[in-house]
């Protein structure tokens, strides 16, 4: 599996979502993210900002079209290549995603052990000092379940930015959440950039994401109509 | 015979009636549609494979699995570190949990069965057949019924709530997004984790019975051997086949009873809950266990 390291980071061309499979208008869906770019997706609905993010992952079946990773299209992919490209995008996510039988530190760090051979030490030192610089004491080792909404949404920033991914599927964490959050996440996001990773922000409304309006490199609308980009002044 | 001109089978057109339908149904009753055979066969066939497979999806999922299972554990690649950690973490559970349980079954089995066995084979004079009735009766027939059972009760029934709320609950769909495979990185270690502690539990399940039943015959005097003798006498009474059976049989069970606990919580949908995963989970098992002994006992 050769990646590509120039180009864009992430092409949308002409993709057809399927409606049933994922409840996104059937309309064609056009877009590039450069390595290093940040795109702001403003979208009304969380459901269907989840499944733009699956989109992008190549988790929903296109009727038409064609989306590429890393200048790979995922629907040309075996399995294996496919969960190893996964393996390099970060993400948070409205949906459930800390299964209780894995306690924190094991959900966050999952990813890492599985798709790369860093040694435990130095993906636990990282995940420490992520989940410092988040607000946490230290790297949680509780049940999900015993840590409170807040420290998952911390937990869930640590679980993103771990392993220094390509790309970042954010669904907007900064929503009713505590505003000593906002720094560090704007932080993690410039320092990823500067290692070349392309984000797509997710958010719900405009206020959100004013105080990083000078990174925004762009600025697009989901909608019924499908994704459309809008002019910034 | 009337002789008027009028036609009694046309009704005549009412204000009601649409023309243009009426006319479309009329030319459809003239012109039926012609009659092709290899379509006919076709949709017949469509028909019953759709029947036959929603019958039979779990089975064929099953099978499925199995070899992914089977090929999947031969690959180096596949034991990236959390799959060992599932594996072991499963294992503990297994075996660790299931220890006590399994051998308080043994030891029951050994009072109620083995020492009956021997008491009664004694006093029909047929002691030298104890051995051979143990072996066939308890080691190969009950114990891996019993630990089968043991085995869906504890664990395999916990895999199925445990990946059936990760199903529906979505979590499932985020570990995919992560890249991470939920059939290597749980179905998989899980699976073979319950094949080893099939064997493993089964294995000591036989010594508990076994030794359970010679002490309570020594106790009342019904046996005079050592145990030493005893023990052999049952060895020896094993067949070639027996060698590799019994093992087998535990070995299977484990497999299939794992393996249908997870993927029976993996195929749950979103209209499903603990109310309707548990019993299905439950039954599933129960005929995993009852149709794997009766596969081994025909004509073994």
């Amino acid at each position: 599996m050769d990646t590509r390291t120039t180009g864009p980071l992430l092409e949308l061309n002409k993709a057809v979502p399927s409606f049933e499979e994922s409840g996104l208008p059937p309309v064609p869906f056009s877009m590039k993210l450069m390595p290093g770019d940040c795109m702001v997706v403003e979208s009304r609905s969380s459901s269907r900002a989840t499944m733009f993010a699956d989109l992008c992952c190549g988790l929903v079946p296109l009727d038409d079209g064609a989306v590429k990773f890393m200048g790979l299209d995922w629907a040309a992919l075996h399995d294996r290549e496919i969960n190893a490209l996964r393996g390099r995008i970060g993400r948070i996510t409205r949906r459930p995603s800390w299964p209780e039988f894995l306690n924190t530190h094991l959900a966050i760090t999952l990813q890492q052990l599985h798709h790369t051979t860093r040694p435990l030490d130095e993906i636990v030192a990282e995940a420490a000092r992520l989940s410092e610089a988040f607000g946490l004491p230290g790297l949680p080792v509780l049940r999900p379940s015993l840590l409170s909404d807040f420290d998952l949404l911390r937990a869930g920033c640590v679980r993103a930015f771990l392993g220094h991914p390509r790309l970042l599927l954010l669904e907007d964490p900064l929503e009713a959440s505590p505003v000593e959050l906002q720094n560090p996440f704007l932080s993690a996001i410039t320092e990823a950039r500067d290692k070349g990773a392309g984000v797509i922000w997710l958010v719900r409304n405009n206020a959100i994401w004013q105080g990083y309006r000078q990174g925004i490199t762009s600025m697009w609308r989901l909608a019924d109509d499908g994704l459309v980009e809008i002019r910034t002044a | 015979m009337s002789g008027s001109n009028a036609q009694p089978n046309q009704p005549e057109p009412t204000e009601e009636q649409d023309p243009l339908l009426e006319a479309e149904a009329a030319s459809h009753s003239q012109y039926p549609q012609k009659f092709v055979l290899h379509e006919w066969v076709r949709e017949k066939l469509a028909w019953l494979g759709r029947l036959t497979r929603r019958q039979i999806r779990f089975f064929l999922i099953m099978l499925g699995s199995c070899w992914g299972v089977i090929f999947e554990s031969f690959r180096a690649h596949s034991w990236r570190r959390t799959v060992r950690y599932e594996f072991a973490a499963t294992m503990r559970s297994v075996i660790g949990g299931g220890l006590i349980a399994t051998m308080f079954a043994g030891t029951l089995t050994g009072v109620a069965a083995v020492s009956q066995t021997i008491y009664w084979l004694g006093l029909a004079g047929m002691a030298k057949m104890t051995g051979t009735i143990l072996i066939d009766v308890v080691i190969r027939e009950i114990a891996p019924i019993l630990v089968g059972i043991l085995l869906l009760g504890r664990n395999g029934m916990l895999s199925v709530t445990e990946l059936g709320l990760l199903t529906t609950g979505g979590e499932i769909r985020s570990m995919q997004a992560q890249g991470l495979d939920p059939f290597l990185l749980l179905v998989m270690p899980r699976t073979l984790a319950f094949t080893v502690g099939g064997f493993t539990l089964g294995i000591l399940f036989s010594f508990a019975a076994l030794v359970t039943g010679y002490v309570i015959s020594r106790m009342s005097g019904v046996v005079t051997n050592p145990v030493w003798t005893f023990l052999y006498d049952v060895i020896t009474a094993m067949s070639h086949a027996d060698y590799l059976i019994i093992p087998l049989k535990f070995i299977t069970v484990g497999f299939v009873v794992g393996l249908g606990g997870c993927l029976t919580g993996l195929t749950a949908t979103g209209e499903d809950n603990l109310r309707t995963l548990l019993p299905r989970g439950f039954s599933r098992g129960m005929l995993i266990v009852m149709a794997v002994s009766v596969l081994f006992s025909l004509d073994l």
